[in-house]
C-alpha cells in the first residue's frame, strides 16, 4: 500500500498523464523521475495550498475514471478553467522546470537530443 | 550539563554537501529549553543585523531560525536543489488573487540575502521623508540611515562588478540606451577575485558577514529552531513554545524580536494572540515576464543581470531574471503550445522582468490548525494596467537590443517580432492570464506612530507589548519601489541601536 501524503498518491497519476499528453518523446525514466519530485513538492507545499491541490486533485481523480481519462485529461490540458487551470499550470511549472534544469539539451517533446 | 555551559558554541557538523544541521558556533541544547535576555527569531537582513548590534553591545542575544545552515558556494544559484534546501515550501508559495501571485521566502541561515540576487539599493530619501509624514515615525532621518548605509555597504563589500558585465545584463543596458531610457548598474554585495575582468564573484550575504560577528560577539545560532507562538501573560511575552527535530522545546527569554521576514512574522505573532494591524497591510512588487531569444548565446545559468531600467521608476522598472534552461522552460509554459519549440533554443535566450509599485495590499492571516498563513493579494485596476504596460515597453526593450523573438509569459501571448506585435501583445494581455510573481514582501507590521494602522511603534516595539518588537521588513510602511534589503538592514540597525540605548543588559 502506498504510504505517501493524500496529496502524492491522488495528484500522481493526472501529473504523469499531462506530462505524456504534453511532451510524448519523454522517456519513461524522465517521467518517473519528474513525477516523484513533483510529488514531492507538493508535499512541501504550503498548508492551505496543499488541501486546495488535495481537493482539485480528488476531483480530477474521480471525474478520470475509466474511459473518461484521456478526454477530461485533453479538456483540462487545453483549456484555463478556474481552480483546475492553476493545478494544471502549476503541474506544468514543476514539471518543465524539472525536466529543462535535469536534461538541458530536452527538445520540445520530451524526447532527449 | 548547566544551561550555561549547554550554551557554548560547539563545533559545526555538516552533512558534507553544504548544509548543515548544525552551524558553525551553533548551539543544540540538551534539556530542550534554552535561556536567553533577547530571542531573536529569523537570521536574516533584519535578524542578523538585529544580533550584531545588540550582541556587541553586550546582550546575551540567541537567534532561532527555522532553516538550516548552508555554505555559499555549495548550491548552485537559482537552481531547485538550491530551492529544496534554502526556500520555503521549495520555493512554492502563493498569495491567492486574481491573479494569485507566486512569491518566494528564504529558509535558512541568512534568509534571503543567501539566495537572492545581492542587488543592494540604498533607502531612498524621499521615500523615508514620506514613511516619516504619513506614518507619523519618530526621528526616522535620513541623514542617520544613509550613514548607517555607509557602514552596511562596507561591511557588506557593495560594489560594482570590476569587470564586464554578463550578456543579459549588457542587452539590458543597451537596449535602454537605444532607447534613451535611464538605466544604471546596481551595486551587490558581492567580492571580486583580485583583477578580474568577469562578473563572477563571491557573495556577502549574511552567513558571510553579520552572522559571524554576531556569534563573535557572543550570539548564539540554533538552526532547525521553529518559533510556534509566544506565550504572553498581562501584555509581555515570556516565552515561547518551538520544535526542533519533531521536539517541543521552550525559550524563556525577557524581550522578544520578530524578524521573520513579511510574511512569518505576522503569522507568529498572530498565532501568539497578538492581532492589531498586523498582517492587514501586505505590500509588494508585482513583477511580469517575458523570455527574450537573441541571435547569439547570451544564458547565464547561475547569475542575474545587474543593470535595471529606471526610466519609468518608481511606478515601473525592469531588470533580469535568473534564466537556467528549467526557468527558461517555466517562463515559456503559459504558451507552451506556441512557444515550446523556443525551449530548444534556451542558451540564445534570456528572462527579464518588469516590476510595478502596486497600489493594492494583501492579508496575511494564520489559521488554527495549518502550519502556513494563508496569504492574499488584490491588485488595483492600475496595477493590472501598469503591469500590460510594462510588459509592453519590455518588450519594445528587448526589440531595441535586438532580440530575435519575444515570448511574453501570460496564456495566450503573442510571439513578438517587431513593434507591429506590440499592440496585439497589450490587446490579448489580461492580468488574470498572466505568472505574476513577486521577490520582496513587506509592510506587514509598518512602524509608526499612528495607531489607526500601525503595529508597531517608531522603533518597531508591537504596540501594546512593551517586550515584543519586530525588525525586518514587515516594519517598511510600504514597498520601497527598489531592491528592499538595504532599507531593511538600515532601519534594523537603527532601531537595534534605539534599543541598546534604552535597556541595559542583564548583570
Amino acid at each position: 500500500m502506498d504510504s505517501a501524503p493524500l496529496v502524492e498518491r491522488l495528484a500522481a497519476p493526472f501529473v504523469a498523464q499531462l506530462l505524456r499528453h504534453d511532451l510524448p518523446g519523454l522517456p519513461s525514466a524522465h517521467l518517473d523521475d519528474t513525477v516523484k519530485f513533483i510529488r514531492r513538492r507538493f508535499s512541501s507545499l504550503p498548508s492551505f495550498v496543499r488541501f486546495g491541490v488535495t481537493v482539485i486533485g480528488a476531483v480530477v481523480r474521480a471525474i478520470s475514471i475509466g474511459p473518461a481519462e484521456q478526454p477530461v485529461l485533453r479538456f483540462l490540458a487545453a483549456r484555463p478553467l478556474p481552480l483546475f487551470g492553476e493545478y494544471v499550470r502549476l503541474t506544468r511549472s514543476l514539471g518543465y522546470a524539472y525536466i529543462w534544469e535535469t536534461w538541458p539539451d530536452t527538445l520540445a517533446d520530451g524526447t532527449p537530443s | 550539563m548547566s544551561a550555561a555551559n549547554a550554551n557554548r558554541p560547539r563545533a559545526s557538523e555538516s552533512r558534507g554537501d553544504g548544509v548543515r544541521r548544525r552551524s558553525p558556533g551553533e548551539d543544540r541544547n540538551a534539556d530542550r529549553s534554552l535561556d536567553c535576555e533577547i530571542l531573536i527569531v529569523g537570521s536574516g537582513a533584519g535578524g542578523s543585523t538585529t544580533a550584531t548590534v545588540l550582541a556587541e553591545a553586550g546582550f546575551d542575544v540567541l537567534i532561532a531560525e527555522e532553516g538550516a545552515w548552508v555554505d555559499q558556494g555549495s548550491v548552485i544559484p537559482f537552481s531547485l536543489a538550491q530551492m529544496d534546501s534554502q526556500y520555503r515550501s521549495g520555493g512554492v508559495t502563493v498569495a491567492l488573487g486574481a491573479p494569485s501571485i507566486a512569491y518566494t521566502e528564504g529558509r535558512c541561515a541568512g534568509g534571503g540575502t543567501e539566495v537572492n540576487s545581492g542587488l543592494y539599493r540604498r533607502p531612498p530619501g524621499e521615500v523615508i521623508d514620506r514613511w516619516r509624514s504619513q506614518y507619523q515615525i519618530r526621528d526616522l532621518d535620513p541623514a542617520e540611515l544613509d550613514s548607517i548605509a555607509d557602514e552596511v555597504e562596507k561591511e557588506l563589500s557593495v560594489c560594482l562588478t570590476p569587470g564586464t558585465p554578463s550578456e543579459p545584463s549588457r542587452i539590458l543596458r543597451d537596449g535602454a540606451e537605444a532607447l534613451g531610457w535611464q538605466n544604471s548598474e546596481i551595486p551587490r554585495w558581492m567580492t571580486y577575485p583580485e583583477g578580474t575582468t568577469g562578473f563572477r564573484g563571491e557573495r556577502q550575504s549574511m552567513t558571510r558577514t553579520y552572522l559571524p560577528r554576531a556569534m563573535a560577539a557572543g550570539a548564539r545560532l540554533v538552526t532547525g529552531l521553529t518559533i510556534d507562538r509566544l506565550i504572553t501573560s498581562n501584555g509581555r511575552a515570556t516565552s515561547a513554545t518551538a520544535r526542533q527535530d519533531g521536539r517541543p522545546v521552550t525559550v524563556r527569554f525577557r524581550h522578544v524580536i520578530v524578524c521573520g521576514g513579511a510574511i512569518q512574522t505576522p503569522a507568529l505573532l498572530q498565532r501568539s494572540g497578538i492581532r492589531k494591524h498586523i498582517g492587514r497591510s501586505l505590500a509588494v512588487h508585482p513583477t511580469v515576464k517575458l523570455a527574450a531569444r537573441f541571435d547569439h548565446e547570451v544564458n547565464v545559468p547561475d547569475d542575474v543581470p545587474v543593470h535595471q531600467v529606471k526610466e519609468f521608476a518608481p511606478a515601473l522598472s525592469f531588470g533580469g531574471s535568473a534564466s537556467n534552461p528549467g526557468l527558461v522552460a517555466l517562463s515559456l509554459s503559459d504558451s507552451w503550445r506556441d512557444f515550446a519549440p523556443a525551449v530548444e533554443a534556451w542558451p540564445s535566450i534570456s528572462v527579464y522582468y518588469a516590476a510595478i509599485t502596486s497600489e493594492g495590499r494583501g492579508v496575511v492571516q494564520a489559521v488554527p490548525g495549518m502550519r502556513d498563513p494563508i496569504v492574499t493579494y488584490r491588485l488595483t485596476r492600475r496595477d493590472k494596467d501598469l503591469l500590460r504596460s510594462g510588459l509592453a515597453r519590455l518588450a519594445l526593450l528587448m526589440l531595441a537590443a535586438g532580440a530575435q523573438e519575444v515570448y511574453p509569459s501570460f496564456r495566450g501571448a503573442p510571439i513578438v517580432r517587431n513593434r507591429g506585435d506590440l499592440a496585439t501583445l497589450q490587446e490579448r494581455f489580461a492580468a488574470a492570464k498572466a505568472s505574476v510573481m513577486t521577490v520582496h514582501l513587506c509592510s506587514t507590521v509598518p512602524l509608526g506612530e499612528d495607531r489607526s494602522r500601525c503595529g508597531a511603534d517608531s522603533y518597531g516595539r508591537v504596540h501594546g507589548y512593551p517586550n515584543v518588537f519586530v525588525n525586518d521588513a514587515s516594519l517598511l510602511p510600504d514597498a520601497p519601489g527598489v531592491n528592499p534589503q538595504g532599507s531593511v538592514m538600515a532601519l534594523a540597525i537603527r532601531n537595534a541601536r534605539h534599543f541598546a540605548r534604552t535597556e541595559r543588559p542583564r548583570g
